[in-house]
This record gives structure tokens, sequence and C-alpha cells, in this order.
């Protein structure tokens, strides 16, 4: 097992020199360069546009730029783009990160959502529910993502209209301004109902434990959410009483920011959920079906266990295992930014970014993100099959 | 008591000293309040010697000085950090005296050492400033020398008419000097994004408060400004400028909808509508005039005279061919299908909104695919082939490639009615939309030959105020003068009577300094390009801006232009409600 790893690892080293030296081709070969569009400024002359591409090391040959660009790299520093004349990483980080938090968001929700539904799908297959849930997915599938963001933006400005409060937000993930006090005003209408639901989960837990049962996912996703929301509300309900009205958002606390964000991200993790939803649902559906038509599933039930034990200690478990391959792959998705919807509600997020350096062909932006993805991607399937020898006793690695 | 005493009198003669700036505005303001603006993109940086685009300009020109610039309500020369200016020797020297008692927002003085640096630095070759062309003229450069503290002197190699507009912006020498002595890299990693907005020092209204990626740039007044209004009073006005950044043009839209941004600019007329119907509706307190103006910008087609294929080279070069190529240009249609039924058609190559240059009284081959067919006879198109295509006596087709940026949506729809009205009358033209870089390098790369290898492109140059600097698109060995292009800075090859007079008048045009002899001079050029067209121009997008009615200071609808947009000066802008 320990020498497979060590041999996993040292074969990313030649793929990752080759899967930076592909890219770095396929953007050299795309025509133009960060200087090509100043060439339509009738204010720049000959001399100042040949000046700048000296500059820039853009006149150099190809393989002079990239072992530059590597030995960069091998240092751990990922080059100085040639837009914003600071450190990469200074222009990607942040971005990353604001992308995570709508990535993060999107997924645990297509996984508390998909999973159940695909489950009961294939429970009751060809039934009115099965058939809704479909129709649904594909339907999430088949807007585009950026559409839906609109929609959402104009839902926004409805719902406005409609009650005259900022029910959603119109676009951006923070405010300039928070309103401290509608906050604690929010939080203690909504934390009372938020306690009690925490409270009549863990009642229901807590029932269940008494009868030697396990709890079922609802009581888990109950207590959760509503534990949660519980605990977000306790926060400016502490602070409550000594802050302003109205602060800037850059000095506000930091429960208020978060509260804020999240207030964004609702509607922009809907429109990025349920485009994965579908997916997932069917593959889950899918699985399932394949496990419960096995052999060893008829034997279960044939020795009268009961039903939901078959479904959901013997088929579940195994239905679930691509599922566990596949997180690995989900690591380079983290960075990788929501997409085309970040653009439409103005999410500061890394596709704006990349967008904007793959127009002006700021190079080093544009390898630099290639360059983090390509890691995650070749970390994500490594940690992909481990996950899977640890979870299939049918593999080995030996 | 004493040194209080000392203090105030100190005080007072510094007062007595200052020169401020009186900006006139449309109305009497009222200090305080919030202005909130939406932009497309991030700004790139705050160092004046690295941008290189407007996202960061338009925020940088609100904190950093510049000597002079365009009066908003007459287009003549206006001082800004210049209080007066003194024209010498020809008109080969200006001389600019500064406002004494003008600060930067850290208390040091603004003086004729941070201009002459400025300028060294921005003229400096291993800086590549966006600037840099403002420093030299055909080649020599403009030699800036500081007379005394507040005195500073420009000399000019020949005389040049835009010598008294001098917008490169003017950065504290104590912050870039020791950067830029250390290197010049050192120098431009000065004012990058990461650097603490309280470190980005000011001298202009507004100075920075905080920026969050992606998300907003906060600027607040500069209290230390050396500019008031005509009751004495400083401004500007506002205390707060935010630039909401919002990469989606129809989340812009959402976002004025809303009430969350002050002014928009609509795209086309179905936004226009929608604006339109909310202050209808009373769920706005907006105005929005549509088609008020047209912008600045241009969009045309040009043919290769550089063509490998001598049949299409002799044809382009043919002025007959030229004007039925004009003729079949349905300007109404690409108005309506391209713009979003509002622009104006543009026959000539000054914009429109540039009152001061621009004339109508030129040439207009108006849309007649019967004149077009015509002129094709006249050139021996006489006979259609069995596909219906034109061809001459010995049996040759007229067909060319056309092609335009992808992505760009507006220039792809004129190009396709372009090419659908050309195709009616026989003309076979193969449009194709291709990469921007690409069509760059085939418009202003020729091979070693000369020859260059496309038929026709169509694209678009940014208009501004000045035409002088337009020249590299209209001198014969002008980098972008794109019909018929010479190698290696020279002059092309084989050159018509008419590019060599529009090379005489770009010139005396940027070495005559009368007003009304350089509107006399331009409008010449426009005729002649109107006439024999080596850009064929098509329609320009109209300007249609709308604004809360919680702003004041603003310019009442006849002074709208796409030039200064919806008022005079951000300074005298300010919040009624």
């Amino acid at each position: 097992m320990f020498g497979y790893v060590v041999r996993r690892l040292l074969q990313l080293i030649p793929t990752f020199f080759g899967a930076t030296l592909l890219a770095f081709l396929v953007i050299q070969l795309a025509p133009g360069d960060f200087v090509t569009r100043l060439e339509l400024d009738p204010t720049q002359d000959r001399e100042s546009i040949a000046n700048l591409r000296q500059q820039l090391g853009l006149d150099q040959p190809l393989p002079v730029q990239y072992a530059k660009w590597l030995s960069g790299i091998l240092q751990g520093y990922l080059g100085l783009s040639l837009s914003y004349k600071s450190d990469v990483w200074s222009v990607i980080g942040q971005r990353i990160l604001n992308s995570m938090v709508l990535v993060v968001l999107a997924t645990l929700m297509i996984y508390l959502i998909a999973i159940p539904i695909g489950v009961y799908s294939a429970i009751r297959k060809y039934t009115w529910p099965d058939r809704t849930f479909t129709v649904l997915a594909f339907l999430g599938l088949a807007i585009p993502n950026f559409f839906f963001g609109l929609i959402m933006l104009f839902l926004a400005v409805w719902l406005s209209d409609l009650t005259n409060m900022r029910i959603l937000p119109i676009g951006g993930m923070t405010d300039e301004f928070l309103h401290l006090g509608n906050m604690t005003r929010a939080a203690q209408i909504l934390f009372p109902p938020a306690l009690l639901g925490t409270l009549v989960f863990a009642g229901m837990f807590w029932w269940r434990v008494q009868r030697k049962q396990t709890a079922t996912f609802g009581i888990w996703v109950g207590l959760v959410l509503f534990g949660m929301s519980a605990l977000l509300m306790l926060w400016p309900l502490l602070q409550g009483p000594g802050l302003p009205e109205r602060l800037p958002y850059t000095e506000s606390p930091l429960w208020a920011r978060a509260n804020n964000v999240l207030w964004h991200a609702f509607p922009v993790v809907i429109v990025v959920g349920t485009s994965g939803l579908a997916g997932l649902m069917r593959v889950m559906r899918g699985q399932m079906l394949d496990v419960l038509s096995q052999d060893y599933i008829r034997t279960a039930r044939a020795k009268g266990l009961n039903e939901r034990v078959v479904i959901y200690k013997h088929a579940l478990r195994n239905a679930v295992i691509p599922f566990i391959a596949g997180i690995g792959g989900l690591l380079p998705g983290l960075i990788g930014g929501a997409g085309l919807v970040e653009v439409t509600m103005a999410w500061p997020g890394i596709t704006p970014a990349l967008l904007e350096a793959i127009s002006a062909i700021d190079i080093y932006v544009i390898m630099g993100l290639i360059t983090i993805t390509t890691v995650l991607l070749m970390i994500g399937n490594v940690v992909s099959d481990l996950l899977l020898a640890w979870v299939d006793p049918r593999i080995r690695y030996s | 008591m004493k040194k209080l005493l000392v203090l105030g009198m100190l005080a007072l003669a510094g007062l007595a000293l200052a020169q401020p700036k009186v900006f006139k505005g449309t109305e009497p303001g009222r200090a305080g309040g919030a202005y909130r603006i939406t932009s497309i993109s991030d700004p790139r940086t705050w160092n004046p010697f690295v941008a290189r685009e407007t996202s960061s300009t338009d925020i940088i020109a609100l904190f950093l000085p510049y000597l002079t610039t365009y009066d908003p309500y007459t287009q003549a020369p206006e001082g800004r950090l210049a209080k007066s200016w003194e024209v010498r020797n020809n008109g080969l020297t200006v001389i600019f005296k500064l406002r004494e008692g003008a600060k930067w927002s850290d208390g040091q003085a603004i003086d004729a050492d941070d201009v002459i640096f400025s300028a060294t630095v921005h003229a400096d070759q291993r800086v590549n400033s966006n600037s840099r062309s403002s420093f030299i003229l055909d080649g020599q450069p403009i030699r800036w020398t500081k007379v005394d503290q507040f005195t500073v002197r420009a000399d000019f190699p020949k005389p040049y008419a835009p010598a008294l507009i001098q917008g490169w912006y003017i950065v504290p020498e104590h912050v870039f000097g020791p950067a830029y002595r250390a290197g010049v890299q050192q120098l431009q990693a000065l004012w990058n994004l990461d650097t603490p907005a309280a470190q980005v020092v000011s001298g202009g209204p507004f100075k920075l408060d905080s920026y969050v990626k992606g998300e907003r740039v906060v600027l607040v007044r500069n209290p230390n400004y050396w500019g008031v209004d005509e009751r004495n009073n400083p401004v500007a006005y506002l205390e707060r400028y935010t630039f909401q950044i919002v990469p989606d043009l129809n989340a812009q839209l959402a976002r004025f909808l809303a009430g969350e941004a002050d002014t928009f600019s609509a795209a086309n007329a179905d936004q226009v509508a929608q604006v339109l119907e909310r202050i209808r509706a009373n769920r706005l307190r907006a105005e929005i005039f549509p088609n008020v103006d047209v912008t600045l910008g241009t969009n045309f087609i040009v043919f290769n005279w550089n063509n490998k294929d001598s049949f299409k080279e002799n044809l382009f070069r043919q002025v007959k061919f030229r004007r039925a190529m004009a003729h079949l240009m349905d300007k109404k249609s690409m108005i309506e299908v391209a713009l979003g039924g509002l622009g104006q058609a543009q026959w000539s190559p000054i914009s429109i909104p540039n009152k001061a240059f621009f004339t109508d009284d030129v040439a207009k081959f108006e849309f007649s695919p019967q004149k077009a067919a015509q002129l094709l006879a006249e050139l021996g198109f006489r006979s259609k082939n069995r596909d219906g295509w034109l061809v001459n006596a010995q049996g040759k087709v007229l067909e060319f490639n056309l092609v335009t940026n992808q992505g760009n949506n507006v220039r792809e729809r004129i190009a396709q009615i372009f090419r659908d009205e050309a195709r009616k009358v026989g003309v076979k033209v193969e449009y194709r939309p291709i990469d921007f870089n690409e069509l760059v390098r085939q418009l202003t790369s020729p091979a070693a030959d000369g020859t260059r290898d496309f038929d026709a492109i169509l694209i678009g140059l940014t208009g501004g105020i000045e035409p002088a600097f337009s020249r590299n698109v209209w001198e014969l060995n002008g980098s972008l003068h794109a019909w018929n292009l010479g190698t290696g800075g020279k002059n092309p090859a084989k050159v018509e009577a008419f590019e060599v007079l529009i090379d005489t008048l770009m010139k005396r045009g940027a070495t005559t300094l009368d007003q009304a002899q350089r509107r006399q001079i331009y409008v010449q050029f426009q005729k002649v390009v109107a006439e024999n067209l080596p850009l064929i121009y098509t329609v320009a997008p109209a300007y249609n801006p709308a604004r809360l009615t919680r702003l004041g200071g603003m310019f009442p609808k006849e002074q709208i232009n796409s030039i200064n947009g919806q008022a005079p000066y951000i300074e005298t802008i300010f919040a009624k409600e």
C-alpha cells in the first residue's frame, strides 16, 4: 500500500510538467498576445508597442518563456500578472476563496438533496413522484445557469417591488453598508422558531435512541439545519444592543459579514445547485436500481429483514461507492469557480477574473490558475483511488 | 497664546496664497451624500504609469491631478492644476502656472517638482506609460523643465495644436521618486491593488477609502482638494463615491431599476423600455434620455489594398468599387437590427458628438442597390453567371471575404446585413467572424513582400475629441493606415492622390494653432474621406443615459453629450436627498 502511494506520487511529476507545458503551448498558439489589443489604439506608435513586448518578455522564444515561468513555479512563485503588475496569487487568491463559498454550499446542497431523492426514486420507480422529480431535474439541467441567474435577479427586483423590502439580494457578495439593527431584529424574531425546531428534532433523536434505533437521515438533516440557524441567530443577539444601526461592511463584526455573504449566496447557490442536482439524482437512482437487483439484496429480503434495513444498510452502502470515488474529483472543482453565473450575478469569484485574463491574454494569471487546478486534480485522483480502496473491499493495491 | 497667534497668521497667509479652481456647476449644490455607479470590471492598479484600461483610469482620474483638460461647456482648453498658461515662441513653448497652495491629501504641497517628475517618468521609454505618446512629437521629444516652484515650461519640436491639453496624471514625487530611483520595477510595483487604501495619496477631488476585490471601490471626499464652487464653498460636494463592480450589463440594469445605482447607460431600445416602464409605474424616481447623442466609437469596413491577389487589389483601389459598397449599406436596418433601434448613420471619420470639428456636410452614398449595380457595371461587372454572381468580361466572379471579431454582436449583425444586401445584387461576400487577436494580426502585420492576407474587415476604433490623436490612422506612414499599410514604418509602396491629400491635411491640422483654421482643415479632411471612402463608415450606437432624480448638478437634457456624460464636473454633482 505504502509503495503504491509513493509510486503514484512519483508519477505526478512528469504529469505536471506535461500538463503545464501543454497548457502553455495552447495559450501561446492562440493568435496575439497581451500587447495585441494596444495595436488598435491610434495613440500608440510602433516603437512603444515593440518596447512593451520586449519589457514583458513576450518577444523571447517560447522555450525561454516557459523555462522562466517554470523556475518561478518551482520556487512556489506563480509569476507576475501582466496587467495587474502584481503577484498572480494576490490577483486570484481572494477570488478563489469567494468562489469556494458558492461551490462548497452548492455541493452540500446537491448531496443533501440528490441522494435522498435518488434513493426514493429508485425504490418507487415509475410512480408519479419519481416522474415529477425526473422532469424537474432535467429542467434544472436544461436551463443555462447564466440565464437562470438573470431570472433570479429580476425575481429579486420583482420581490422588492411587491414587498418594499429587500427579500433577495440583487447580485454581488456583500453590501456596502450592513444594517445591523435589522439583523438583530430579524434574529429576535427568528431565534425562537429555530430553537423550537432544534428541540423538536433533538427530542425525536432522543426518542429513537431510547428505542435502540439509529436516527434517520431526515432527523440528522433537521438537527443540523435548525441547530446551525439557532447558533447563527444567537450570535447577533449576544452582541445586539450596543451596535450602531448601520456600519460599512469593512468595519462590521464577523457574524454580520458572514450573514451578509450567506444571504447574498442563497440565490446563487440555488442557481448553481439545480444544474448539478439532476445528474447526481439520476446517477444515484441508477446505482440504487442496480444494487437492488443484486442477489444479496434478494437474500437479505428472504431472511425477512426489515425493508428499511435492506435499503439503508445493504443497498445504499454499495450504491454510494461511486460518489465516494468522486469526492477526489471535487477538489479541482472547488477552485474552478461556479461558472458564468458568477458574471451575471456579479459574484466576485474566479470566473470573471479568468475571463478577463483570457481576453487580455494575461498569460501568467491563466497559467497560475491552470497550475493550481492541475495539482489539485492530480491529488484528487490519488485521494479518490485511496478512498475507493477503503470503501470497496474488492479493490486491493499491492 | 502667542503660538496660536502665529499659527493663525500662517494659516491666513496660506489662505491668501491659495488659488483654488472655481468649478462652475449647473446649479448651486450642498455638501454631503453619496454617489453610486456600476463598473463593468475591476481596476487593475492605482498606479498611473501602469494603468492601461478605463476601469483603472476612471478611478485614478478622481484622485490624481492633471494640468489641463477640455472645458465641459465649450470644449476649449481649461486649466485644472494649471491656473493659467502663456504661449510663446510662435507656439513652440508653453509656460504653465500652477495653483499655489494646492496640497496632496497627506499635506505636502503640489508643485513643479511633482509635475516635472511625472513628465519624466511618463516619457521614460523603460516605464512604457500609456501616456508616453503625449511626450513625443514625430519622433522628437517634448521637453519639460521647471522654471520656479509653481511654473513649468514645455518646449515642442514644432508647433503642436493639442499642446494645451495635458491630461496625463501627476503623482506625488515624495512617494514615487525613491521607487523610481531604485528602478523601474519598483516604480511599477507601487500602488498595486494590494496597497492599503490609506497609503494612496490623493491630489484630486476624492481619495481612496476601500477596495474589495470584485465587489466595490469606495472613494471619499478629499478635504485638501484645491477646488471651490462659485460661492467659494469647497468641492467636491459628495461625501462618498462608490464603484460597484457588476460585470454583466443586464445585472447593471437590475441594480439601477432597484435604485441601487445612480446612473446607467442603456445599451439598446429594450433596456430603455424597461427603465421607462418603471418610471411610468412610479417605481423609480429617475429620468432617461434615449438617443440623446451617439457614442464616440466608430465602426467601419476597410478593404485591403495590399492584397496578394492583384485582381482584388486593383478592384479595391477603384473609388467606384468602394462607393458601390457604400451604396450597399442599409444603415436603417443596421440601426434597427444591430443597434436595437437607437443610433445614427455615420458618413465620415470624426465622431458625431465631437461638435468642435464634426461636419454633416459631406458626400453621402446612401443605400441604393441600383446605384451600386450601376457603378459595378461601369467597372465591367455587367452580367451574372449561372449561380447568380456578377462576372466581368473575362468571367471573373466579383467575390471577397469579410471578417469581423467574434463575440461583438453589433459588428456581427452589421456584417451580416451588409453581406445579405451585397449578395442580392450578385456580389459574393463570404462572411466569417474570427478571433479578435487574429483580426488585429491580419490588419497590422504585413508579410515581407508588403502583402496582407485579408480582403475586408469590419472593425472599430475608439474616438476622441482631438482629431490630431488619430494621426496614426490617416498619415501615410501611420501604423493604422489600415487600407494601405507600408512596411517597417515607411509609406506604402503605391499611394493614391487623395491619400497624400489626407496626409497633408492631418499634418497641417496638428500644427495649426488657430481654432477656426483647424476646423476648416478638418472639415475638408472629412469631405475627402467621405468622397473617397478609404474606410467605409457604418452606424454609431446611441448614448442613452439614465439617472435617478436624487442627483443635483447634472446637465439638462440639451447639454448631455457622450463626451462629458450627464454632468459637467464630478466636483459639482450633489445629492438632493
